[in-house]
Protein backbone atom coordinates (compact mmCIF):
# COMPACT_ATOMS: atom_id res chain seq x y z
CA UNK A 1 0.00 0.00 0.00
CA UNK A 2 1.18 3.63 -0.42
CA UNK A 3 2.26 5.70 1.77
CA UNK A 4 1.57 9.21 0.18
CA UNK A 5 -0.34 11.25 2.01
CA UNK A 6 -4.18 12.31 -0.15
CA UNK A 7 -3.43 15.50 -2.61
CA UNK A 8 -6.27 18.02 -2.48
CA UNK A 9 -5.66 20.72 -5.08
CA UNK A 10 -5.94 23.86 -3.38
CA UNK A 11 -7.37 26.96 -6.26
CA UNK A 12 -9.48 29.28 -4.75
CA UNK A 13 -12.75 27.50 -5.54
CA UNK A 14 -13.26 24.18 -2.98
CA UNK A 15 -14.41 24.36 0.31
CA UNK A 16 -11.39 22.62 1.57
CA UNK A 17 -11.69 23.09 5.58
CA UNK A 18 -14.71 20.59 5.77
CA UNK A 19 -12.62 18.06 3.18
CA UNK A 20 -10.23 17.97 5.33
CA UNK A 21 -12.35 17.81 8.47
CA UNK A 22 -13.61 14.38 6.81
CA UNK A 23 -10.23 13.51 6.18
CA UNK A 24 -9.01 13.94 9.87
CA UNK A 25 -11.77 11.98 11.18
CA UNK A 26 -11.07 9.12 8.69
CA UNK A 27 -7.14 9.28 9.87
CA UNK A 28 -6.44 9.73 6.24
CA UNK A 29 -3.24 11.63 5.75
CA UNK A 30 -3.76 14.62 3.17
CA UNK A 31 -1.87 17.63 2.06
CA UNK A 32 -3.10 20.76 0.17
CA UNK A 33 -0.93 21.78 -3.11
CA UNK A 34 -1.67 24.90 -4.73
CA UNK A 35 0.31 23.62 -7.80
CA UNK A 36 1.40 20.69 -9.00
CA UNK A 37 4.71 20.98 -7.30
CA UNK A 38 3.50 20.80 -3.94
CA UNK A 39 1.76 17.69 -4.64
CA UNK A 40 2.60 13.85 -3.00
CA UNK A 41 4.76 11.85 -5.81
CA UNK A 42 2.01 9.15 -5.39
CA UNK A 43 -1.96 8.70 -4.13
CA UNK A 44 -4.67 10.16 -4.45
CA UNK A 45 -5.26 13.62 -6.15
CA UNK A 46 -8.87 15.46 -5.09
CA UNK A 47 -10.38 18.29 -7.45
CA UNK A 48 -13.02 19.84 -5.24
CA UNK A 49 -14.90 22.87 -6.39
CA UNK A 50 -17.90 24.75 -6.28
CA UNK A 51 -18.74 28.03 -8.07
CA UNK A 52 -18.68 28.59 -12.09
CA UNK A 53 -16.91 25.94 -14.18
CA UNK A 54 -15.17 28.75 -16.17
CA UNK A 55 -13.63 30.35 -13.06
CA UNK A 56 -12.35 27.64 -12.20
CA UNK A 57 -10.52 26.13 -15.03
CA UNK A 58 -9.13 29.54 -15.23
CA UNK A 59 -8.33 29.16 -11.90
CA UNK A 60 -6.54 25.16 -12.60
CA UNK A 61 -4.84 26.79 -15.40
CA UNK A 62 -3.22 29.68 -14.09
CA UNK A 63 -2.19 26.95 -11.29
CA UNK A 64 -0.57 24.38 -13.54
CA UNK A 65 -3.42 22.18 -12.72
CA UNK A 66 -4.86 21.99 -16.03
CA UNK A 67 -2.05 20.23 -17.76
CA UNK A 68 -0.82 18.51 -15.30
CA UNK A 69 -4.59 16.92 -14.13
CA UNK A 70 -4.05 15.21 -17.51
CA UNK A 71 -0.63 14.14 -17.47
CA UNK A 72 -1.69 12.66 -14.13
CA UNK A 73 -4.58 10.98 -15.66
CA UNK A 74 -2.75 9.49 -18.28
CA UNK A 75 -0.11 8.46 -16.08
CA UNK A 76 -2.73 6.08 -14.24
CA UNK A 77 -2.46 8.20 -11.15
CA UNK A 78 -5.38 7.87 -9.30
CA UNK A 79 -7.89 11.49 -9.20
CA UNK A 80 -11.79 11.93 -7.55
CA UNK A 81 -13.75 15.16 -8.58
CA UNK A 82 -16.08 16.66 -6.15
CA UNK A 83 -19.05 18.34 -7.43
CA UNK A 84 -17.90 20.93 -9.62
CA UNK A 85 -14.84 18.71 -9.55
CA UNK A 86 -16.40 15.95 -11.53
CA UNK A 87 -17.93 18.36 -13.90
CA UNK A 88 -14.46 19.56 -14.93
CA UNK A 89 -13.50 16.09 -15.74
CA UNK A 90 -16.18 15.83 -17.97
CA UNK A 91 -15.98 17.10 -21.52
CA UNK A 92 -17.68 20.44 -21.11
CA UNK A 93 -20.95 22.31 -19.45
CA UNK A 94 -23.75 24.44 -20.84
CA UNK A 95 -22.56 26.69 -17.69
CA UNK A 96 -19.67 27.55 -20.09
CA UNK A 97 -19.90 26.11 -24.06
CA UNK A 98 -16.65 28.25 -24.71
CA UNK A 99 -14.42 26.73 -22.72
CA UNK A 100 -13.79 22.94 -22.35
CA UNK A 101 -13.43 20.56 -19.85
CA UNK A 102 -10.27 17.91 -19.37
CA UNK A 103 -12.20 15.43 -20.92
CA UNK A 104 -11.47 12.24 -18.77
CA UNK A 105 -15.17 11.37 -18.57
CA UNK A 106 -17.17 11.29 -21.17
CA UNK A 107 -20.15 13.90 -21.07
CA UNK A 108 -21.07 17.56 -21.18
CA UNK A 109 -22.87 18.73 -18.10
CA UNK A 110 -26.42 20.22 -18.76
CA UNK A 111 -28.56 22.61 -16.47
CA UNK A 112 -31.35 21.10 -13.69
CA UNK A 113 -34.82 21.88 -14.48
CA UNK A 114 -36.90 23.20 -16.20
CA UNK A 115 -40.04 22.35 -13.30
CA UNK A 116 -37.72 21.82 -9.78
CA UNK A 117 -36.16 24.23 -8.04
CA UNK A 118 -32.80 24.77 -9.14
CA UNK A 119 -29.97 25.16 -7.62
CA UNK A 120 -30.51 21.43 -6.34
CA UNK A 121 -29.79 21.72 -3.17
CA UNK A 122 -30.34 19.03 -0.36
CA UNK A 123 -30.18 15.93 0.47
CA UNK A 124 -31.44 13.40 -2.27
CA UNK A 125 -31.30 9.18 -2.54
CA UNK A 126 -28.68 7.51 -4.68
CA UNK A 127 -28.62 4.53 -6.08
CA UNK A 128 -26.37 2.10 -7.81
CA UNK A 129 -26.76 1.41 -11.82
CA UNK A 130 -23.05 -0.56 -11.79
CA UNK A 131 -21.26 -1.98 -9.10
CA UNK A 132 -17.70 -0.35 -8.60
CA UNK A 133 -15.09 -1.75 -6.68
CA UNK A 134 -13.98 1.51 -4.91
CA UNK A 135 -17.88 2.23 -3.87
CA UNK A 136 -20.40 0.42 -1.62
CA UNK A 137 -23.84 -0.30 -2.72
CA UNK A 138 -25.56 2.79 -1.31
CA UNK A 139 -28.77 0.74 -0.95
CA UNK A 140 -31.10 4.28 -1.54
CA UNK A 141 -29.41 5.98 1.23
CA UNK A 142 -29.34 10.14 1.00
CA UNK A 143 -26.32 12.22 0.05
CA UNK A 144 -26.19 15.71 -0.08
CA UNK A 145 -26.65 18.12 -3.55
CA UNK A 146 -25.51 21.47 -4.24
CA UNK A 147 -25.41 22.29 -7.99
CA UNK A 148 -27.23 23.32 -11.31
CA UNK A 149 -25.84 21.80 -13.99
CA UNK A 150 -25.18 17.69 -13.99
CA UNK A 151 -24.28 14.98 -16.20
CA UNK A 152 -26.90 12.60 -18.15
CA UNK A 153 -26.45 8.84 -17.13
CA UNK A 154 -25.10 6.59 -19.13
CA UNK A 155 -24.56 2.81 -19.30
CA UNK A 156 -21.09 3.37 -17.39
CA UNK A 157 -22.81 5.66 -14.40
CA UNK A 158 -22.10 3.89 -11.37
CA UNK A 159 -24.63 6.14 -8.86
CA UNK A 160 -27.86 7.61 -9.86
CA UNK A 161 -30.10 10.48 -8.30
CA UNK A 162 -32.99 12.14 -9.63
CA UNK A 163 -33.95 15.87 -9.34
CA UNK A 164 -36.40 16.57 -12.19
CA UNK A 165 -34.35 14.09 -14.12
CA UNK A 166 -31.95 11.06 -13.56
CA UNK A 167 -28.35 11.99 -13.47
CA UNK A 168 -25.17 10.73 -13.42
CA UNK A 169 -24.44 11.08 -8.93
CA UNK A 170 -21.24 8.99 -9.65
CA UNK A 171 -19.20 8.35 -12.61
CA UNK A 172 -16.13 6.45 -12.72
CA UNK A 173 -13.31 5.64 -16.05
CA UNK A 174 -10.56 3.39 -14.70
CA UNK A 175 -8.43 4.87 -12.29
CA UNK A 176 -10.56 8.50 -12.18
CA UNK A 177 -13.51 9.31 -10.06
CA UNK A 178 -15.93 12.07 -9.90
CA UNK A 179 -18.88 12.29 -7.25
CA UNK A 180 -21.93 15.36 -7.92
CA UNK A 181 -22.62 15.27 -4.25
CA UNK A 182 -20.15 16.45 -1.37
CA UNK A 183 -19.42 12.97 0.14
CA UNK A 184 -17.64 15.68 3.10
CA UNK A 185 -21.36 16.78 3.53
CA UNK A 186 -23.20 13.32 3.95
CA UNK A 187 -22.97 12.77 7.32
CA UNK A 188 -22.15 8.93 8.24
CA UNK A 189 -22.91 7.90 4.52
CA UNK A 190 -20.93 10.61 3.00
CA UNK A 191 -17.76 9.23 5.12
CA UNK A 192 -17.93 5.56 4.14
CA UNK A 193 -18.68 7.15 0.32
CA UNK A 194 -14.98 9.49 1.09
CA UNK A 195 -13.55 6.30 2.81
CA UNK A 196 -14.35 3.42 0.39
CA UNK A 197 -13.20 5.51 -2.39
CA UNK A 198 -9.83 6.66 -1.24
CA UNK A 199 -8.71 3.23 0.08
CA UNK A 200 -9.50 2.02 -3.61
CA UNK A 201 -7.08 5.09 -4.83
CA UNK A 202 -4.43 3.86 -2.56
CA UNK A 203 -4.71 6.39 0.69
CA UNK A 204 -3.05 5.19 3.44
CA UNK A 205 -3.78 5.54 7.22
CA UNK A 206 -1.70 6.63 9.41
CA UNK A 207 0.59 3.68 11.56
CA UNK A 208 -1.85 3.13 14.83
CA UNK A 209 0.40 4.57 17.61
CA UNK A 210 2.15 2.75 19.86
CA UNK A 211 0.33 2.56 23.45
CA UNK A 212 2.14 4.08 26.19
CA UNK A 213 3.85 1.76 28.15
CA UNK B 1 -37.42 16.34 -4.73
CA UNK B 2 -34.51 16.57 -2.38
CA UNK B 3 -35.50 15.48 1.39
CA UNK B 4 -37.05 18.21 3.49
CA UNK B 5 -34.82 19.82 5.59
CA UNK B 6 -34.60 19.98 9.41
CA UNK B 7 -32.70 23.08 10.52
CA UNK B 8 -31.50 24.06 14.19
CA UNK B 9 -30.73 27.48 14.35
CA UNK B 10 -27.84 28.65 17.04
CA UNK B 11 -26.99 32.02 18.05
CA UNK B 12 -23.68 32.57 18.77
CA UNK B 13 -22.53 35.66 20.76
CA UNK B 14 -18.38 35.89 21.14
CA UNK B 15 -17.48 32.69 20.10
CA UNK B 16 -20.35 30.75 22.28
CA UNK B 17 -23.67 29.58 21.40
CA UNK B 18 -26.34 31.35 23.65
CA UNK B 19 -29.70 31.65 24.37
CA UNK B 20 -31.78 34.81 24.78
CA UNK B 21 -34.13 34.51 27.77
CA UNK B 22 -36.59 37.29 27.52
CA UNK B 23 -34.19 39.22 25.29
CA UNK B 24 -32.25 40.10 28.69
CA UNK B 25 -29.88 37.85 30.00
CA UNK B 26 -28.06 35.15 27.83
CA UNK B 27 -27.62 31.91 28.55
CA UNK B 28 -24.27 30.32 27.80
CA UNK B 29 -24.92 26.58 25.78
CA UNK B 30 -21.39 25.94 24.87
CA UNK B 31 -19.33 26.25 21.96
CA UNK B 32 -20.28 26.21 18.54
CA UNK B 33 -18.36 23.17 17.30
CA UNK B 34 -19.57 21.11 20.48
CA UNK B 35 -22.75 21.86 19.66
CA UNK B 36 -22.31 21.04 16.55
CA UNK B 37 -21.49 17.67 16.77
CA UNK B 38 -24.67 16.81 18.65
CA UNK B 39 -27.09 18.10 16.08
CA UNK B 40 -24.76 16.31 13.47
CA UNK B 41 -25.38 13.08 15.41
CA UNK B 42 -28.81 14.19 16.30
CA UNK B 43 -29.87 14.04 12.26
CA UNK B 44 -29.97 17.72 11.69
CA UNK B 45 -29.98 17.92 8.03
CA UNK B 46 -28.50 21.74 8.14
CA UNK B 47 -27.22 24.15 10.34
CA UNK B 48 -28.00 27.80 10.49
CA UNK B 49 -24.95 29.88 12.88
CA UNK B 50 -26.19 33.55 13.62
CA UNK B 51 -23.69 35.43 14.93
CA UNK B 52 -25.31 38.00 16.94
CA UNK B 53 -22.67 40.30 17.46
CA UNK B 54 -20.93 40.30 14.50
CA UNK B 55 -18.38 43.03 14.18
CA UNK B 56 -14.92 44.00 13.32
CA UNK B 57 -13.51 43.52 16.24
CA UNK B 58 -14.52 39.72 16.86
CA UNK B 59 -13.90 38.70 12.98
CA UNK B 60 -10.77 36.61 14.14
CA UNK B 61 -12.99 34.81 16.87
CA UNK B 62 -15.72 34.10 14.38
CA UNK B 63 -13.20 32.64 12.04
CA UNK B 64 -11.85 30.82 14.23
CA UNK B 65 -15.14 29.09 15.29
CA UNK B 66 -16.19 28.35 12.14
CA UNK B 67 -12.86 26.39 11.02
CA UNK B 68 -13.52 24.54 13.86
CA UNK B 69 -17.33 23.92 13.42
CA UNK B 70 -16.20 22.88 9.48
CA UNK B 71 -13.78 20.43 11.19
CA UNK B 72 -15.81 18.74 13.20
CA UNK B 73 -19.31 18.92 11.16
CA UNK B 74 -20.30 16.11 8.49
CA UNK B 75 -23.58 18.17 7.10
CA UNK B 76 -23.74 21.83 5.08
CA UNK B 77 -24.04 25.17 7.59
CA UNK B 78 -24.81 28.27 7.00
CA UNK B 79 -23.71 31.57 8.85
CA UNK B 80 -24.94 34.58 9.05
CA UNK B 81 -24.73 38.37 10.88
CA UNK B 82 -23.16 41.30 9.91
CA UNK B 83 -21.84 40.00 6.61
CA UNK B 84 -21.98 43.80 4.57
CA UNK B 85 -19.32 42.85 1.60
CA UNK B 86 -17.67 39.94 -0.56
CA UNK B 87 -14.58 40.38 1.31
CA UNK B 88 -17.05 39.10 5.27
CA UNK B 89 -18.61 36.27 2.92
CA UNK B 90 -15.10 35.56 1.36
CA UNK B 91 -13.81 35.36 5.18
CA UNK B 92 -16.28 33.12 6.33
CA UNK B 93 -16.37 30.50 3.00
CA UNK B 94 -12.61 30.05 3.33
CA UNK B 95 -13.43 29.25 6.98
CA UNK B 96 -15.30 26.56 5.85
CA UNK B 97 -18.83 27.57 5.96
CA UNK B 98 -21.09 25.76 2.90
CA UNK B 99 -23.07 29.24 3.21
CA UNK B 100 -23.49 32.97 4.23
CA UNK B 101 -26.68 34.65 5.17
CA UNK B 102 -27.21 38.39 4.68
CA UNK B 103 -30.18 40.45 5.63
CA UNK B 104 -30.24 43.71 6.67
CA UNK B 105 -26.90 44.77 4.65
CA UNK B 106 -28.80 43.09 1.21
CA UNK B 107 -32.20 45.29 2.31
CA UNK B 108 -30.03 48.65 1.80
CA UNK B 109 -27.97 47.31 -0.75
CA UNK B 110 -29.28 44.94 -2.60
CA UNK B 111 -26.09 45.17 -5.01
CA UNK B 112 -24.61 42.96 -2.17
CA UNK B 113 -26.62 39.49 -3.35
CA UNK B 114 -25.64 40.21 -7.22
CA UNK B 115 -21.57 40.46 -5.98
CA UNK B 116 -22.14 37.39 -3.84
CA UNK B 117 -23.85 35.41 -6.33
CA UNK B 118 -21.17 36.47 -8.69
CA UNK B 119 -18.31 35.59 -7.01
CA UNK B 120 -19.51 32.42 -5.14
CA UNK B 121 -22.04 31.24 -7.00
CA UNK B 122 -25.75 32.01 -6.21
CA UNK B 123 -26.04 28.38 -3.80
CA UNK B 124 -23.93 29.86 -0.95
CA UNK B 125 -26.30 33.15 -0.66
CA UNK B 126 -29.23 32.61 1.75
CA UNK B 127 -31.21 35.50 2.15
CA UNK B 128 -32.91 36.06 5.64
CA UNK B 129 -36.07 37.93 5.40
CA UNK B 130 -37.83 38.64 8.80
CA UNK B 131 -41.69 39.53 7.97
CA UNK B 132 -44.73 40.69 9.56
CA UNK B 133 -48.38 40.95 8.46
CA UNK B 134 -49.42 44.24 7.34
CA UNK B 135 -52.79 45.63 6.14
CA UNK B 136 -51.74 47.20 3.37
CA UNK B 137 -48.96 44.91 2.02
CA UNK B 138 -49.82 41.69 2.71
CA UNK B 139 -46.26 41.18 4.79
CA UNK B 140 -44.12 43.98 5.49
CA UNK B 141 -39.97 43.26 5.73
CA UNK B 142 -38.57 44.70 9.08
CA UNK B 143 -34.61 45.28 9.12
CA UNK B 144 -32.37 44.17 12.48
CA UNK B 145 -33.94 41.53 13.82
CA UNK B 146 -37.83 42.69 13.82
CA UNK B 147 -37.14 45.89 14.97
CA UNK B 148 -36.75 48.52 12.23
CA UNK B 149 -39.68 48.67 9.32
CA UNK B 150 -38.89 49.17 5.60
CA UNK B 151 -41.40 49.89 2.96
CA UNK B 152 -41.21 46.98 1.41
CA UNK B 153 -44.14 44.36 0.81
CA UNK B 154 -42.08 40.87 1.65
CA UNK B 155 -43.60 39.41 -1.63
CA UNK B 156 -42.17 41.57 -3.74
CA UNK B 157 -38.75 41.49 -2.35
CA UNK B 158 -38.95 37.94 -2.36
CA UNK B 159 -39.12 37.94 -5.69
CA UNK B 160 -36.40 40.35 -6.09
CA UNK B 161 -34.00 38.36 -4.48
CA UNK B 162 -34.60 36.14 -6.52
CA UNK B 163 -34.02 37.64 -9.17
CA UNK B 164 -30.88 39.21 -7.64
CA UNK B 165 -29.48 35.95 -7.41
CA UNK B 166 -30.37 34.82 -4.04
CA UNK B 167 -30.10 31.08 -3.97
CA UNK B 168 -32.19 30.20 -0.98
CA UNK B 169 -34.81 31.82 0.92
CA UNK B 170 -34.94 31.95 5.21
CA UNK B 171 -38.06 33.20 5.75
CA UNK B 172 -38.96 34.69 9.17
CA UNK B 173 -42.95 35.59 10.50
CA UNK B 174 -41.93 38.16 13.34
CA UNK B 175 -45.51 37.45 14.20
CA UNK B 176 -44.92 33.90 14.93
CA UNK B 177 -41.52 33.79 16.20
CA UNK B 178 -41.15 32.75 20.17
CA UNK B 179 -45.16 31.96 19.98
CA UNK B 180 -44.76 28.44 19.51
CA UNK B 181 -48.15 28.71 17.63
CA UNK B 182 -47.06 27.22 14.21
CA UNK B 183 -45.46 28.90 11.22
CA UNK B 184 -47.68 31.21 9.28
CA UNK B 185 -48.31 28.91 6.24
CA UNK B 186 -50.58 31.39 4.09
CA UNK B 187 -46.87 33.09 3.98
CA UNK B 188 -45.22 30.24 3.11
CA UNK B 189 -47.76 29.18 0.21
CA UNK B 190 -47.00 32.62 -1.30
CA UNK B 191 -43.42 32.35 -0.98
CA UNK B 192 -43.03 28.88 -2.29
CA UNK B 193 -43.79 29.54 -4.97
CA UNK B 194 -40.59 31.44 -5.60
CA UNK B 195 -37.91 29.15 -7.53
CA UNK B 196 -35.81 29.19 -5.40
CA UNK B 197 -35.74 26.58 -1.82
CA UNK B 198 -37.11 28.31 1.23
CA UNK B 199 -36.72 27.63 4.42
CA UNK B 200 -39.67 28.54 7.01
CA UNK B 201 -38.71 29.86 10.45
CA UNK B 202 -40.57 31.62 13.72
CA UNK B 203 -43.29 29.71 14.97
CA UNK B 204 -42.54 25.76 15.65
CA UNK B 205 -44.22 24.92 18.84
CA UNK B 206 -45.49 21.49 17.98
CA UNK B 207 -44.72 18.01 15.92
CA UNK B 208 -47.45 19.33 13.41
CA UNK B 209 -46.77 22.63 13.26
CA UNK B 210 -43.28 20.89 10.52
CA UNK B 211 -45.88 18.96 9.11
CA UNK B 212 -48.14 22.04 8.17
CA UNK B 213 -45.47 24.23 6.86
CA UNK B 214 -44.07 21.75 4.98
CA UNK B 215 -47.17 21.04 3.27
CA UNK B 216 -47.86 24.55 2.53
CA UNK B 217 -44.52 24.31 0.82
CA UNK B 218 -41.43 25.23 2.82
CA UNK B 219 -38.91 22.92 1.67
CA UNK B 220 -36.84 23.03 5.22
CA UNK B 221 -38.10 23.86 8.51
CA UNK B 222 -35.84 26.32 11.06
CA UNK B 223 -36.63 26.07 14.59
CA UNK B 224 -34.06 26.54 17.58
CA UNK B 225 -35.61 26.57 21.33
CA UNK B 226 -37.69 23.57 20.61
CA UNK B 227 -34.56 21.49 19.79
CA UNK B 228 -31.80 23.11 22.14
CA UNK B 229 -34.21 22.35 25.27
CA UNK B 230 -34.60 18.78 23.85
CA UNK B 231 -38.33 19.32 23.99
CA UNK B 232 -38.67 18.08 20.37
CA UNK B 233 -35.65 15.50 19.49
CA UNK B 234 -34.72 16.05 15.65
CA UNK B 235 -35.09 11.80 15.64
CA UNK B 236 -38.63 11.67 16.84
CA UNK B 237 -40.16 14.79 14.64
CA UNK B 238 -38.38 13.40 11.33
CA UNK B 239 -40.38 9.90 12.74
CA UNK B 240 -43.56 11.81 12.66
CA UNK B 241 -42.93 13.33 9.60
CA UNK B 242 -42.10 9.66 7.57
CA UNK B 243 -45.16 8.46 8.97
CA UNK B 244 -46.68 11.68 7.71
CA UNK B 245 -45.68 10.99 4.44
CA UNK B 246 -42.74 13.59 4.07
CA UNK B 247 -39.47 12.63 2.10
CA UNK B 248 -36.93 13.17 5.17
CA UNK B 249 -33.24 11.78 5.79
CA UNK B 250 -33.73 9.08 8.19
Amino acid sequence: MSSAPITLIDYDAGNLASLEGALDRLGLAHQRAATPDQAALTGPVVLPGVGHFEAARNSLRERGWWLALSSLAAEGRPILGICLGLQLLAEGSEEAPRASGLGLIPGISRRLGPGVKVPHMGWSRVRQLRPHPALPDPDGGWLYFVHSYALAPTVETIYLADHGRPFAAIEARGTVLGFQPHPEKSGAAGLLLLKSALAWMGASTPEPEAPCN
Amino acid sequence: MPAKRIIPCLDVKQGRVVKGVQFKELRDLGHPAELARRYDAEGADELVFLDITASLENRGTREAWVREVAHELSIPFTVGGGVSSVADARSLLRAGADKVGVNTAASLRPALVTELADAFGRQCVVAAVDVKRDANLGWRVYLKGGTEPTDRSAMDWLWELNELGAGEILLTSMDRDGTGDGFDVQLLEKASQLPIPLIASGGAGLEIHFLEALEHGADAVLAATLFHEGILPIPRLKAYLAQNDISVRI
